[in-house]
């Protein structure tokens, strides 16, 4: 669905070169839930955007949804954005001069759908986040919490393949955030493939999938977390004899 | 996509109503000057002959003698009109100056009013096409035969007639007796382009005599007359027979060939006036020294539009030019303070055209109504120079043209501003605003 080959990402200047992302690989199958974590300046942000095609890349090969889209036109990245990606930032960036219903629009006005087909959307996707009711409101009228919920409203309404998230809970306290975090495990149970940047541990256990990104480059806990649910499990099971024995015994 | 821009566009606008105002203002302004002065440029520029502009030709000679004028002259001696009255290759052609007589009627009542009068011969009518409303001109005899026949306008008529049919009825002009056989339509063609030499923008006659009675009865010139030498002037002979010039010549040339005949006529004409001891001027060729204008030249030739006018019509697109650069900062400001809003739709599926787009609509509806307001600001200034320095209406009416042409103006020139904004706006990378917001 979404495969990274060897991918890396150069900042130059006149003085300095700097490795956002150093070979850097992934493969992401349909329908995961995939975390993002790492220490700050790691290249989450910067991993994010080349998926997103919100940035080009150094070099490497990066095939989305079976098509290779490592040289694609502005414009054509621009469709492809808008047809098969969603996003969801951490500052919610909504518009704030239009209201609930406008803001979802947007990128189905870029679409090129009809007035019905994108009222029909719109009213979709602003029901599925419980915010239909709200749709005149404009995003200063509703709480952080809510203001997401839009956003993620804004990601659905073009029913995209991929959900980027970054960072979504990040400026919500927790009870918000929970809540956010239920409506995209409900989103990835629809079958859409997401993947979310996170620094809060808790939510990153939740997700499917933890990657790591350390100095650029994918440290894959899959295998440790699943090293340790079985030790665990062995640890447990080994309790459970021990206990059986004793009070046979 | 249009409409959603032209939506957007207006709530920008509401948004930041100080920067839309100053960008409005600037651009009026500029605009506001600017058709100012273009329309008195188009209004003095106008040529009424429209599309007969070729086939109406003016004739002038060079009939001064060595050294003395450098130009051709407008008018022509009375020697010279009336050799050109007989030449009969001339299909349709006419002679024409003006004076001015005391006209009355036989109603008492009525004051008598003195008149500008334009003294000429019957194809004047045709080769100018001035319409009627009652009778018609008079006959072609008359212009070799003198009768005391006019032909008066529409308003004249009102006054002496109560406006109604007067064709055969009399009036006086100096309290001779002519009889009416003619009323001719409002006909007003600005600029006064067969006589622009007493005021381009002076109103047409209202009455209209035939010039085969100027021997006769010795009309005053109310226009120049103009002398290369030095001549008595002792009596009206003496103006005729002189070499002095005051009178303009017209002729319909509708075809080349028509033109090329009269030029073998006049070159003919010349040197056949030097065998009298005319045309004393040898340094040019007898096909040097005559002149066919047609309409357009003819009001080049006669700076119809003074040079002042086109160099400050030139001024106004020079500060109107500044005022482009002022909304351009204005501009790259505004839309600047929106790159996080582009970097959020760009990530969403905009593309560079589509954003690009979105703000040449905005800079188009501000314009647009920086060109209403610039509308408003020249219908002002023309009503000001009307009011205030006494300058001729038919100069200071806003002309139909501008309510299209200054829009048209305002939206290219605040497009033209707004390129360079928007191509910087459409060019910001997403990614730096989103995480930024």
């Amino acid at each position: 669905m979404l495969s990274m080959k060897n991918i890396s990402k150069v900042f130059k200047t006149d003085l300095v070169e700097t490795h956002a992302l150093r070979d850097f690989n992934l493969e992401v199958e349909e329908g995961e839930f995939v975390a993002v974590t790492g220490p700050s300046g790691s290249g989450k942000t910067t991993f994010l955007n080349i998926a997103g095609l919100l940035e080009g890349f150094t070099s490497g090969e990066f095939c989305l949804d079976g098509v290779n889209v490592s040289n694609l036109s502005d414009n054509h990245s621009a469709k492809v954005r808008n047809e098969k990606i969603g996003f969801i930032f951490q500052g919610f960036n909504l518009i704030p001069d239009l209201n609930l219903a406008e803001n979802v629009e947007v990128p189905l006005r870029y679409r090129g759908f009809n007035r019905a087909e994108r009222n029909r959307r719109v009213e979709s996707a602003l029901e599925q986040v419980g915010l239909a009711a709200r749709m005149k409101h404009l995003p200063s009228q509703l709480s952080g919490g809510q203001q997401q919920r839009v956003a993620i409203a804004r990601a659905l309404a073009g029913e995209p393949r991929f959900l980027l998230a970054d960072e979504p809970t990040g400026n919500l306290d927790s009870l918000m955030a929970r809540q956010v975090m239920e409506l995209l495990e409900n989103i990835n149970q629809t079958g859409t493939t997401i993947i979310m940047v996170t620094h809060d541990a808790e939510l990153a256990r939740r997700a499917q999938r933890n990657i790591q990104i350390v100095d650029g480059q994918v440290c894959d806990f899959s295998m440790y977390q699943k090293a340790e649910q079985s030790v665990v499990t062995d640890l447990q099971q080994a309790a459970g004899i021990q206990q059986a024995a004793s009070s046979n015994g | 996509m249009f409409l959603y821009y032209c939506d957007l566009a207006w709530r920008s606008i509401k948004k930041t109503p100080m920067l839309s105002m100053l960008m409005v203002l600037a651009i009026s302004i500029g605009i506001g000057i600017t058709i100012t002065t273009l329309n008195v440029y188009k209004t003095m520029s106008y040529n009424p002959a429209g599309d007969r502009s070729d086939s109406i030709n003016s004739i002038q000679l060079w009939s001064q003698g060595l050294d003395t004028w450098d130009d051709f002259q407008s008018n022509i001696t009375y020697t010279d009109t009336i050799n050109l009255r007989n030449n009969n290759e001339l299909a349709l052609k006419a002679a024409s100056f003006r004076t001015g007589l005391a006209m009355q009627s036989d109603n008492q009542d009525i004051e008598p009013v003195l008149k500008s009068i334009r003294i000429t011969d019957r194809d004047f009518f045709s080769i100018f096409e001035v319409p009627f409303l009652y009778g018609e001109r008079w006959s072609k005899t008359v212009d070799s035969q003198p009768a005391y026949q006019v032909v008066i306008g529409e308003k004249l008529n009102q006054t002496f007639f109560d406006g109604q049919n007067s064709v055969g009825k009399t009036i006086y002009l100096n309290r001779k007796p002519y009889q009416v056989v003619g009323v001719i339509k409002e006909w007003n063609p600005q600029p006064k382009y067969y006589d622009p030499l007493n005021g381009a923008f002076n109103d047409a006659e209202e009455v209209f005599i035939p010039f085969s009675l100027t021997e006769q009865e010795e009309f005053d010139v109310w226009g120049n007359t103009s002398g290369w030498k030095f001549e008595p002037m002792l009596t009206y002979q003496d103006r005729l027979n002189s070499e002095k010039t005051w009178i303009q010549f017209w002729a319909l040339l509708p075809t080349a060939a028509d033109k090329q005949q009269l030029q073998t006529w006049l070159a003919q004409y010349v040197e056949q006036q030097r065998s009298f001891g005319r045309f004393t001027d040898t340094a040019k060729t007898p096909q040097e020294s005559f002149q066919i204008s047609d309409v357009a030249l003819w009001l080049e030739n006669n700076d119809v539009v003074p040079r002042d006018n086109k160099i400050l019509v030139g001024l106004s697109v020079l500060f109107l030019s500044v005022c482009l650069v002022n909304i351009l900062g204005l501009l790259l400001t505004k839309f600047l303070k929106r790159a996080p809003e582009v970097g959020v739709r760009r990530a969403i599926g905009a593309s560079r055209g589509q954003i690009f787009s979105q703000y040449m609509v905005e800079v188009g509806l501000i314009g647009f109504i920086g060109g209403i307001v610039g509308l408003l600001w020249a219908w002002g200034a023309l009503t000001v120079l009307h009011a205030e320095f006494n300058v001729d209406p038919s100069v200071t009416g806003l002309d139909t043209s501008m309510w299209i042409i200054t829009p048209l103006i305002a939206i290219s020139t605040a497009v033209l501003a707004g390129v360079y904004p928007a191509w910087v706006v459409c060019r910001t990378k997403p990614s730096v605003y989103l995480k930024a917001q």
